[in-house]
């Protein structure tokens, strides 16, 4: 008999990794035992295929992510009688917890199954699904440290979960009708609805027009079927904003384009995200998006499942509920205090939400929203030894921490602006280093001095007695795709310079570890007001052309005299007007020019419309002017602006000439880049930013570089956005600090 | 950020990075006379002759332009030190008036700026004793400089009042509309033409401290201040930094007049971030909010005051805003500039 000590490392926590292990040793007649110390499975085993054994525990199961395996041998071992699962240790937690899995086929097929005890269950799940982030207060995951553990399991499922034959063995959710969470309906007000189906009756509600508060996995979803989703705008206070819809697969292609087989297997996979998707016609649909395309996602756990088995509509209106800015609600309590007044009904469980975890978002294949099913997000690389944290921007922020050779990225929290927010993202750092047991040596935080991310970083810097390190925006979205060599394409909205201006449109050569040098931008240009700029587009129109036609068009548009003259006034003593070179200020003053957007009312909504304008038209060739200036190449916005001011008088429609603008500043952008290759002698260049989400200008800068035989990277595995920042700064400051400047 | 090796105009701004200058400034080790002292930067210090404390307090002015609407330099430069005294529940007595004026200076200006001081020490009751005037060569000062120095008393059943003292429970309150002056000043000195003429709020404000200060008896105004430079919001989370606590107001409550919000809606200037010259913020024991309230407002300068918030456990200032939701009041970095961000 061959035996053997079999260490694996990884992500091998919530994922059926000892019934996995317990399985294969069954079938390979193996005796011995298998512990979960956290991070790692260690199995002492013994038998005559131990080689063979010990080859296919090395694969893992599905969910699992094996970083190490290792074999000892063992000297004067006594081998039990047969195999055993030892009770969880704890351990080194460098493994930390799987993210939540959508509901299984299998599991679908046993709620559906009049014949399974899981029938109509609304919590099933098994070894390979349900839910696991949201639902954890500390690891080792074992129920006992979850918010399951309020859920004493019952006697048909106990011996499901110590069946070794069972797909549950071992299921830390498992639970059934008889012994798990169980569901209730409540009203807007908060008081009990009798009903024996909740499921039934909400589906019912939902059909004839009202407003159902949903609690799901990561938290509350406000849902209504595509004919109130206008009424349900309105009660929120977002008259302009699209709405994710949830439908069944065989939906889909009722609305929008068929998805790619990639498209497809992300969809139904594990993390069943919201995916933006075009529309099959631009204009239809308009109360669920005013743009060219919707958010999709397909049902994705149980109580969603049940759902739609006793839904008519097609679809169902699925946001989350929470105020403009604020975190998710995951309570019962708030949302009948906040959300009391716009949800006719609740339909809510009393499994406990211990972490929020907010819908993760795709557009093709990128990630816009990097939330449940994708984080925490685990990333292997070398940064040393110091533990190291960083606590993001200020908008579409998230957190990272490194510890051990990994990074792991926090869900999305959103913009650290308001005190709810604010506390989200300490909820958050405390999470991540209670659950990999670090304490931050550094904190890496964003440039701007008055960030309160900023501010969160220097309080926690204080505590922990770490080293802060301030990463300057653009720098962090780079860094975040490549530690090599690159001319770094940033372009996004908003992020401080290290010349106390605001950047967003900027060309960095260069590496975190060499720094990088800035050797082009957009122009430089005023923003009247500053950030009533951005609130106002055709404020920041008037600061890219401060020219008597841009009065008089503003005049036809209604503005009064004294506003009038006050914006002229303003930009002429340069009062109050912040400089930028940001690419979505330039783009928001676009949708301005073409009066498709004239006033913001929600994050990125003027780029958002410009880009579904220029969706419907074709663009024609515009002037691309660079000029030198201080050693730095410099793309004139306001040229391609006025020259869209000129297509407008000679009658081209609005749709033409936003693609136009747009193909024209993708263009000039990879000039710039370009510029800076020919400059530095790197041929390679990275992208990032959350303009590169727009497809036109990400494709039309791909290109124009590939043209030039210059390829170019982006990061498939972090949003392109803001939700790259906590990454890209965690990464600085550990090659800084790796080659001992921190 | 880096540390600045010069002064900079940012550094006067009365933001946040001015409060690095101050460090600077106040590195005194001789810096308290029996009293309170120059290390706790409030609005005056104390000390005490023949058994008797003595408030004493100084500023000095540059405005620009030297006459606005609503006031001049001489009523900001007379104001200011009363006002300073004033929230410290002193009665102004005697000031001192030292001036450094530019060659070329019109003589008419310097008139109307006496006549004025004058006016504005009549309204409180309290003298110029002694004064000081150089000259200075063209082009090394920008007109005229004005500072002035006062000292008060705490009158019979009055009260010190620190601007340190906010206490769980308390009500804020503002004597009146917030932003006047700072919008007035920008205003007219940019030439901005807004169509109302915003006018600036500039008084001396004893008389009606004075009056609240009977109205809560003793000891019932447990922290007051002046918001002048950087505006209300620098002042309110002065006050919470220092006591140690959270504020919370109500933005529904505070307010602001129709023209300074509009002005600061069309120049992006938030009116909680500029200065104030006639104006005061205090937190009041909860029993004595309303008596104190209505003394205010039974004087002119006060005849807005509100309750626009109250003092709860925690740190910070928090803004419930009209839609429901919550925002910080942030100090602003200088004054005015935008976050941006
Ligand atoms: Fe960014
Ligand atoms: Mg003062
Ligand atoms: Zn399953
Ligand atoms: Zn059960």
């Amino acid at each position: 008999m061959k035996s053997g000590k079999i260490i694996l490392r990884g992500i091998v926590q919530g994922v059926g990794f000892r019934p996995f292990v317990y399985a294969l040793a069954q079938r390979y007649e193996m005796c011995g035992t298998v512990i979960n110390h956290g991070s790692e499975v260690e199995i002492d085993a013994g038998g005559e295929n131990f080689d063979e054994f010990s080859r296919e525990v090395a694969k893992g199961p599905k969910m699992a992510v094996i970083d190490s395996v290792s074999v000892q041998p063992l000297p004067d071992w006594i081998p039990p009688k047969g195999f055993f699962i030892l009770k969880s240790q704890d351990g080194a937690r460098t493994g930390f917890v799987p993210a939540d899995i959508a509901t299984c086929e299998n599991c679908l097929h046993d709620i559906m199954d009049p014949n399974s005890r899981y029938f109509g269950y609304w919590a099933t799940s098994c070894t390979d699904c349900g839910p696991r982030y949201s639902i954890i207060n500390s690891v080792p995951y074992d129920r006992e440290r979850t918010s399951m553990d309020e859920f004493p399991v019952c006697k048909a499922c106990l011996n499901d979960y110590e069946d070794p034959g069972n797909r549950r063995h071992h299921a830390q959710t498992i639970a059934c009708t008889e012994c798990g969470p169980k569901l209730s309906l409540l009203k807007g007000s908060g008081e009990f609805v009798q009903t024996a189906d909740p499921i039934a009756a909400a589906a019912e509600l939902l059909d004839a027009g009202n407003i159902v508060a949903v609690r799901g996995v990561g938290g509350f979803h406000i849902c209504c079927v595509e004919k109130t989703a206008e009424r349900l705008k309105t009660l929120l206070g977002r008259p302009n904003q699209s709405l994710a819809v949830m439908m069944k697969p065989e939906t889909i292609r009722e609305f929008v384009v068929e998805p790619t087989k990639d498209e497809w297997d992300l969809l139904k996979g594990p993390v069943h995200p919201i995916m933006v998707l075009d529309k099959l016609d631009p204009e239809s649909h308009g109360s669920l998006s005013s743009l060219h395309n919707l958010g999709i996602m397909l049902p994705y756990t149980g109580l969603h499942h049940l759902l739609f088995a006793k839904l008519r509509s097609p679809l169902l209106v699925m946001t989350s509920a929470n105020a403009p800015g604020t975190p998710m609600i995951t309570e019962t309590k708030t949302i009948i205090e906040k959300m009391g007044r716009v949800a006719d009904v609740i339909l809510t469980h009393d499994r406990e939400i211990v972490n929020r975890c907010d819908d993760s978002v795709v557009r093709d294949g990128y990630l816009i929203r990097m939330s449940r099913g994708f984080a925490p997000l685990r990333t292997r690389m070398d940064l040393g030894d110091r533990q190291i944290l960083g606590v993001g921007p200020e908008l579409n922020a998230n957190a990272t921490i490194y510890k051990g050779g990994f990074l792991i990225t926090s869900p999305h929290i959103g913009n650290i602006r308001n005190p709810p927010t604010v506390a989200y993202l300490e909820e958050t750092i405390e999470k991540l280093t209670s659950l990999t047991g670090s304490v931050p040596e550094i904190i890496a935080h964003d440039l701007h001095p008055q960030f309160l991310s900023t501010r969160v970083a220097q309080e926690l810097a204080e505590r922990y007695g770490a080293t802060l390190c301030p990463v300057q925006h653009h720098c962090a979205h780079i860094a975040s795709v490549t530690t090599g060599e690159v001319v770094g394409i940033a372009i996004d909205g908003v992020g401080y310079g290290d010349d106390a201006t605001i950047w967003g449109g900027e060309i960095l050569a260069g590496s975190p570890a060499n720094g990088y040098i800035r050797t082009g931008h957009l122009e430089p240009v005023m923003m009247p007001g500053g950030d009533m700029a951005t609130k106002f587009p055709e404020r920041m129109l008037y600061g890219i052309l401060p020219t008597e036609e841009t009065l008089a068009l503003l005049q036809s548009r209604g503005w009064n005299d004294t506003a009038l003259r006050i914006l002229s006034q303003q930009t002429e003593k340069r009062f109050n007007t912040p400089v930028t070179t940001s690419t979505g200020r330039v783009l928001d003053a676009a949708a301005a020019l073409l009066g498709i957007c004239r006033e913001r009312t929600y994050d990125g909504e003027p780029s958002m419309m410009l880009e579904a304008y220029a969706a419907r038209g074709v663009a024609q060739p515009m002037e691309i002017t660079i000029e030198s200036r201080d050693g730095r190449d410099v793309l004139s916005t306001p040229a391609l602006l006025r020259e869209g001011m000129e297509m407008m008088s000679e009658g081209i429609c609005a749709e033409d000439i936003a693609a136009s603008i747009q193909t024209s500043l993708a263009k000039g952008i990879a000039e710039l880049a370009l510029a800076g290759v020919e400059k530095t002698g790197i041929r390679k260049a990275a992208l990032s930013g959350g303009v590169a989400i727009n497809r036109q200008i990400r494709e039309t800068i791909i290109l124009t570089l590939r043209e030039s035989g210059v390829s170019c990277l982006t990061n498939p595995r972090y949003p392109l956005g803001d939700g790259c920042i906590s990454c890209g700064q965690v990464i600085t400051a550990g090659i800084l600090a790796k080659e001992g400047r921190i | 950020m880096k540390k600045d090796t010069e002064v900079n105009l940012m550094h006067g701004a009365g933001g946040e990075v001015m409060g690095e200058l101050l460090q600077t400034l106040t590195a005194f080790k001789n810096n308290n006379a029996g009293g309170i002292g120059l290390e706790s930067l409030d609005d005056g210090s104390t000390f005490t002759v023949g058994g008797k404390t003595v408030i004493l307090t100084t500023d000095s002015h540059v405005v620009k332009p030297i006459f606005f609407p609503g006031g001049d330099i001489g009523r900001v430069a007379v104001s200011g030190t009363v006002n300073d005294l004033s929230v410290m529940g002193a009665r102004p007595i005697a000031l001192t008036c030292a001036m450094i004026i530019e060659e070329g200076f019109p003589i008419a200006d310097l008139e109307k700026i006496v006549a004025s001081m004058d006016e504005t020490l009549g309204e409180v009751g309290a003298s110029i004793i002694t004064g000081d005037t150089k000259v200075v060569e063209k082009g090394s000062l920008d007109g005229i400089v004005v500072n002035t120095a006062g000292v008060g008393v705490i009158e019979e059943g009055g009260f010190l009042i620190r601007d340190r003292n906010l206490a769980v429970g308390d009500k804020i309150i503002v004597s009146g509309t917030l932003g006047d002056h700072g919008l007035a000043i920008v205003s007219y000195r940019e030439g901005f033409d807004l169509g109302d003429q915003l006018k600036s709020d500039v008084a001396p404000l004893w008389k009606m401290i004075e009056a609240a200060m009977k109205a809560a008896g003793n000891g019932n105004i447990h922290a007051m201040k002046d918001p002048t430079r950087g505006g209300f919001a620098a002042c309110i989370n002065e006050m919470a930094r220092k006591a140690g606590v959270k504020v919370v107001v109500r933005e529904d409550t505070v307010p602001i007049r129709e023209s300074v919000a509009s002005a600061g809606s069309l120049l992006g200037i938030d009116p909680l971030q500029v200065a104030n010259e006639g104006k005061c913020v205090m937190g009041v024991a909860p029993e004595a909010a309303e008596r104190v309230l209505a003394a205010l407002k039974s004087h002119p300068y006060g005849k807005n005051a509100a309750v626009i918030g109250e003092v709860v456990e925690g740190s910070g200032v928090v803004m419930q805003t009209r839609i429901g939701g919550e925002r910080f009041i942030e100090p602003p970095l200088g004054d005015p500039v935008p976050r941006v961000c």
